[in-house]
């Protein structure tokens, strides 16, 4: 967010010529990057990418297309959970019925992004790949325990989401390596989910978004998380709100407890977008809502 | 691998071949606008937010601004110049004119693309529907409100076998 | 509500939306012409700074590069990007130049350093980067109460203290300190309003050409076609037959467009390469150099008697200039004879400064000063309604303007139906049922108006001069040569309606001949909501003296006299006998092809520039229903009414049209646009859609559109104005309605919900 505009003495209007590769195979693919370490961008939809090159924000010596690589955009779901690959366009996942279904957090975080056209073009793996703390996308999977698998020219892991993003715009790869799998657990039964946020307008950057994840079985909560976005540098888990809910009988007090401690553990600035003392209070107020969403969800 | 520098490679816009060469940081919409003089389709916020540059490839509603020309060749691409055909006008563009829809017309091809795509998905949206499908659609003169009645009244006529 | 027309009042498709909804209408950003370059800017990159040295040797030895200039380039003639000279009645002031058309030191981020006309935009940006200018930095303030200041750093010599320019109301009446005394209930309270841009899609755009002989085309989005001709010819020392402005069709204007940019560049450009130069804004310079809404801080004071009748009124506005004048010199007086010439008051003073700041200019955006300030002047109405225990309604009608009352500019009102505007309104916004009610709940609804009155042209303030020439053609039909501008606004299927209604033939028998100052007469242009009632009466006014030619020719033709003719149906015949007449096509024809010498054109010619004797101002009321969450602080406006009087509408579906999106723009004035200017580098930071949000389809209200559509007595078919009212009372009537959810009021402007939780609060401990 520190820099919005370059200051160039002139406005950009067309793209800085880069090197161009377009390899067949992911293999291709991270071997390209490797060589060209920090320099080098992977292009998916392009939707992020390509006017932040316009705006000279970003000036990459290297661009390594994705496109012809086949079989990156499916969507499969099966017991081991929902996957979906560095292709997956966003609106895939918002018309899919299997993420509607059984991933409900996802499904509202993807529907409430209002462009078509930008969910059409744009991929939710490269808007992971972006690391805003804003991404909504992300805010619903930390909610969801999704897992990352990276590869890079020669490795092989799997990640928790919390462990992907290190900073405002950074993310844990490793020049070379890329995200080839999202990963999404199937929620068990008695499951409930829930995705808030505020904008100014529609089609806009949260100011706050929060998702909910939580199970109750026999009327206690037995497993619970609460991801906050625009709110720290990177997305967070109110881990102490999810103490307070946790193997609990969750109460209406509860809940404004667990919100309270939500909004404490927020480290929240003012932008262009909203203040940092409105954040923070509205934090607790969606944890709130989030929560009561997700439990009333649980029990239907 | 080899770097891609400058690729002579296809284009099929409007049911038309182009064999063009052209360097890997051209936008689709350069291609459309200053190599094909197809200027129907515009050029305004070049970040992806406003929708003005909207063109279907492959019947989906895609931003030619934010997208290098060479990873859609060989791809069906229309632009509103493509619209029309010899029968005359398309029910959405009909619409537009006979509903108001249009003021400065800037938006429009963007708007007129994106709905006939949204008709092609969901041939009976309510108007909340269309409200949501051109939510990345932005006007400023009109305030949508035609616009919307326009791609209803189209839907109509497209279900009573209008062509 | 029918009145017996052929033509005007009916709900017409425009004749040119065929074009543009086949993507085959060009716009400056589509035009080619052969050989044409690219010109592309140098603009600083510091708020304030002295130029000192620019050295463009290697700019100039770059191949493909075909000119590089600087200041010392160009002539050194100092004009107002706004137009100086636009004449003004006695009382006002002639409006100051203050800027060259490269910058002789740099005053905001993005003022114009030098320019380049290169290939192509790869090279043109090569070539800015190798311009080599040595700035000396200097001290910049992006608020103009900080360029008040005393040691505040100085934008331009002349200027004390950065103040360009100290208006007092000319039309001030009575003693105010002698009317708050005597007044039962006084309101006062400060406002501010923020830069809004004008949002148009068609980034600002230029082609300028000089062909062969030396003469100069010059293609542009400008609103003002003839008094950008004059301010070229003036610049570059030309003779006005050797300019030759062009318009094509324009992606939005609402008064930005009003101003000049890029188009000296490109003539300079032009003159020094020989070739066509095309300069063409991305969408961040738009936002960064092109005029926004003048932005204000004022205090609003009005004193009523108990009965609720307004005795007192002031005004006091610090006016947001920006690092040049552009139109906001006059935008504070201009605010002032709004917002005090609305309501009747027997005693009214007011006075504005306008000041310098290093940021992108204000100027003069669609209401220009009128939704500014009755953002401020309704809520304190409101306010006083409040204090008096009487229905805001009720305070607008006992002090609402009759006909034959002296107007905002101080002359007798033609026509005025806000009373039925109001009466409408609320009616259909269910006003009894909703206002005033005990509010509970999460979320709290409440409802809100406003009024205003504004204007159908500048007169008496500024020039209104319109000419057209209707001339037929063999077939019937007409050529109708005219130059309101095309900014999108529908006003050629207006004059094609008022034509063809006053000569009998349909509006597809117009053919509207525009945009080319070489081809038409003077028009001043589009602004002021001027075109239909200015514009159309000069085409009243030529077609009335073609109809003339033509039945004095039909008359010898058939024997009678003229006055036993009449026109319809693209006939002439004998009143009282309709099957004895002549179709229009055989009398144009039989002139125009006479062989026995006494042929003739049937053509009419008219200017119409009044100095009026009375105004015909459009009003509006203007109602909106809101929700407001009391956690969030969100409002969401459920539903939004604009009663609008704007005469006879030429063409419904066109004033709704312009009322829609004016509801557009008054949301996203209201709602979520803001300036936002970074303080530590005087970047402007809302520079795109991501950033400087407008309403899109999701974020639109429930609207409904009421045009009254009654008669002005002296507009062409009784037709007022309606461009600007579309949006002038929307941001105070959902301020109003707000504090009918909760209680609460924001006066500084765009209402976040950030303020509204704020005040929420505040309220509450």
């Amino acid at each position: 967010m520190s820099q919005l505009v370059k200051l160039l003495g002139f406005f950009p209007r067309v793209l800085k010529p880069f090197e161009y590769f377009e390899p067949k195979t992911i293999g291709e693919a991270t071997q390209i990057l490797s060589q060209y370490g920090e320099r080098a961008r992977l292009l998916a939809g392009g939707v992020d990418l390509v006017p932040r090159m316009r705006r000279r924000l970003l000036v990459p010596k290297c661009v390594v297309s994705l496109h012809r690589i086949p079989r990156l955009d499916y969507i499969r779901s099966n017991r081991g959970g929902l996957k979906f690959g560095p292709l997956t366009s966003i609106r895939s996942l918002e018309l899919s019925p299997l993420v509607k279904k059984d991933y409900l957090a996802l499904y509202e975080a993807v529907h409430q992004l209002a462009s078509t056209q930008v969910k059409t073009t744009g991929t939710a793996v490269g808007n992971l790949c972006v690391a805003t703390p804003a991404s909504d996308i992300a805010v619903a999977l930390f909610a969801l325990g999704a897992r990352l698998r990276l590869v890079g020219p020669s490795s092989r892991k799997t990640i928790a989401i919390e462990d992907f993003f290190v900073g405002v715009g950074q993310t844990i790869l490793q020049p070379g390596e890329m995200v080839a799998e999202v990963v999404v657990p199937c929620p068990p039964a008695g499951a409930g989910q829930a995705f808030l946020k505020l904008v100014r307008t529609a089609a806009d950057i949260a100011k706050v978004n929060v998702a909910v994840s939580l199970t109750v079985a026999d009327g206690v909560c037995q497993k619970v998380r609460v991801a906050l976005g625009s709110v720290a540098p990177t997305i967070i888990r109110a881990r102490r709100a999810e103490r307070i809910l946790k193997g609990k009988a969750i109460d209406q007090r509860m809940i404004e407890e667990a919100a309270q401690a939500a909004a404490e553990e927020t480290r929240t600035i003012t932008d262009i977008r909203s203040t940092s003392e409105y954040r923070r209070e509205v934090s607790r107020v969606l944890v709130r809502r989030a929560i009561s969403k997700a439990l009333e969800r649980a029990k239907a | 691998m080899k770097k891609i520098e400058k690729e002579t490679v296809n284009f099929i816009v409007n049911g038309r071949k182009y064999q063009l060469t052209i360097e890997p940081w051209v936008t689709l919409a350069e291609v459309l606008r200053d190599y094909l003089d197809l200027t129907g389709t515009k050029v305004s916020c070049g970040v992806g937010e406003c929708g003005s540059c909207t063109v279907l490839v492959e019947g989906k509603p895609i931003l030619s601004c934010s997208t290098l020309a060479i990873t859609v060749r060989d791809k069906s691409i229309l632009t509103i110049e493509g619209l029309a055909t010899k029968d005359g006008l398309h029910p959405v563009q009909k619409a537009f004119i006979d509903c108001g829809a249009i003021q400065c017309g800037f938006c429009t091809p963007g708007m007129i693309l994106t709905s006939k795509a949204l008709l092609d998905e969901n041939p009976h949206p309510t108007r909340e529907e269309v409200k949501e499908f051109l939510a990345g659609n932005l006007c400023r003169c009109t305030g949508y409100v035609k616009i919307i009645d326009a791609v209803v009244a189209a839907a109509g006529a497209m279900s009573r076998g209008g062509k | 509500m029918s009145q017996g027309f052929a033509c005007v009042g009916k709900r017409l498709a425009q004749a040119d939306a065929p074009i543009k909804a086949t993507g085959a209408a060009k716009y400056v950003v589509d035009m080619k012409l052969p050989g044409m370059l690219v010109g592309k800017v140098l603009r600083s990159p510091y708020p304030h700074a002295m130029i000192k040295r620019i050295d463009k040797s290697e700019a100039e030895k770059l191949p493909g590069v075909e000119a590089v200039i600087t200041l010392e380039d160009t002539p050194k003639i100092l004009y107002a990007s706004s137009f100086r000279d636009l004449p003004m009645a006695p009382s006002g002031s002639l409006q100051r130049s203050d800027e060259y058309i490269l910058a002789d030191k740099a005053r905001y981020v993005g003022d114009a350093i030098a320019a380049v006309a290169a290939a192509d935009e790869q090279i043109a940006e090569e070539a800015l980067k190798s311009i080599k200018v040595k700035y000396e930095k200097l001290p910049f303030v992006t608020h103009p109460r900080d360029a008040m200041k005393p040691g505040a750093p100085k934008l331009h010599d002349y200027a004390e203290n950065n103040i360009a320019v100290r208006v007092t109301y000319p039309l001030a009446e009575g003693d105010v300190v002698k009317g708050f005394q005597e007044s039962d209930v006084v309101v006062e309270e400060t406002f501010s309003v923020t830069k809004q841009s004008s949002g148009h899609l068609e980034t600002q755009t230029t082609i300028a050409n000089v062909d062969p002989t030396g003469k100069v085309t010059c293609y542009s989005p400008c609103q003002l076609a003839f008094p950008l001709r004059r301010e070229l010819a003036k610049i570059f020392n030309l003779p006005e037959g050797m300019v030759n402005v062009v318009n094509p069709f324009v992606g939005g204007s609402f008064g930005a467009r009003l101003s000049v940019y890029n188009e000296p560049i490109a003539v300079a450009l032009a003159m020094k390469t020989r070739k066509p130069v095309k300069i063409e804004y991305s969408m961040e310079e738009n936002f960064t150099c092109v005029h926004t809404r003048t932005a204000d801080e004022y205090t609003v004071k009005m004193g009523f008697k108990k009965d609720g009748t307004l005795h007192a009124m002031q005004i006091k506005i610090l006016t947001w200039a920006g690092a040049y004048l552009g139109r906001a010199q006059l935008a504070g007086g201009i605010m002032l004879i709004w917002g005090m010439g609305h309501y009747r008051c027997p005693n009214k003073a007011g006075e504005c400064q306008v000041v310098y700041c290093n940021t992108t200019p204000s100027a003069a955006m669609r209401g220009y000063g009128n939704p500014e300030v009755m953002w401020g002047v309704e809520q304190v109405m409101d306010m006083a309604a409040d204090k008096l225990g009487i229905n805001p309604i009720e305070l607008r009608r006992e002090n609402i303007k009759k006909v034959g009352e002296p107007s905002n500019m101080r002359l007798p009102i033609e026509s005025t139906y806000l009373e039925d505007c109001i009466k409408a309104g609320a009616e259909k916004i269910g006003w009894k049922e909703k206002w005033g009610k005990k509010k509970e709940g999460l979320k709290r609804r409440g409802v809100g108006m406003a009024t205003m009155t504004h204007c159908s042209g500048a007169y008496p303030l500024l020039i209104e001069h319109s000419g057209a020439i209707v001339k037929f053609n063999g077939d019937g039909s007409i050529n109708l040569i005219v130059n309101p501008g095309s900014p999108g606004t529908h006003i050629w299927g207006a004059l094609s309606q008022i034509a063809a209604e006053e000569l009998g033939i349909y509006p597809e028998d117009v053919y509207i001949v525009t945009g080319e100052t070489d081809k038409t007469l003077f028009d001043l242009g589009s602004h002021a909501s001027r075109s239909t009632f200015v514009t159309g009466s000069a085409v009243l006014m030529a077609a009335r003296e073609a109809k003339g030619q033509l039945l004095e020719r039909a008359g010898r033709m058939l024997g009678v006299s003229p006055d036993e003719l009449q026109v319809k149906d693209r006939k002439i015949y004998i009143k009282g006998a309709p099957d004895k007449g002549l179709s229009i096509s055989e009398v144009v024809r039989s002139a125009m092809w006479e062989m026995k010498g006494e042929a003739m054109n049937i053509a009419g010619k008219s200017s119409f520039a009044p100095f009026p004797k009375s105004v015909s101002p459009p009003t509006a009321a203007y109602f909106a229903e809101v929700e407001v969450d009391t956690e969030t602080g969100e409002v969401k406006v459920l539903k939004f009414i604009t009663a609008v009087d704007c005469g006879t509408a030429i063409n419904p579906m066109t004033v709704e049209g312009q009322c829609e999106g004016g509801i557009q723009e008054g949301l996203g004035y209201a709602l979520t646009e803001d300036f936002f200017v970074n303080k530590e580098t005087g970047v402007l930071e809302s520079d795109n859609f991501t950033t400087y949000k407008m309403p899109g389809s999701l974020d639109m209200p429930e609207t409904e559109i009421i045009i009254i559509n009654k008669p002005d007595p002296k507009g062409p078919f009784g037709a007022k104005g309606v461009g600007e009212p579309a949006l002038v009372g929307i941001a105070p009537a959902i301020a109003n309605a707000i504090y009918d959810a909760v209680g609460v009021r924001v006066t500084d402007l765009p209402i976040t919900p950030e303020k509204v939780l704020k005040t929420l609060k505040e309220k509450h401990s």
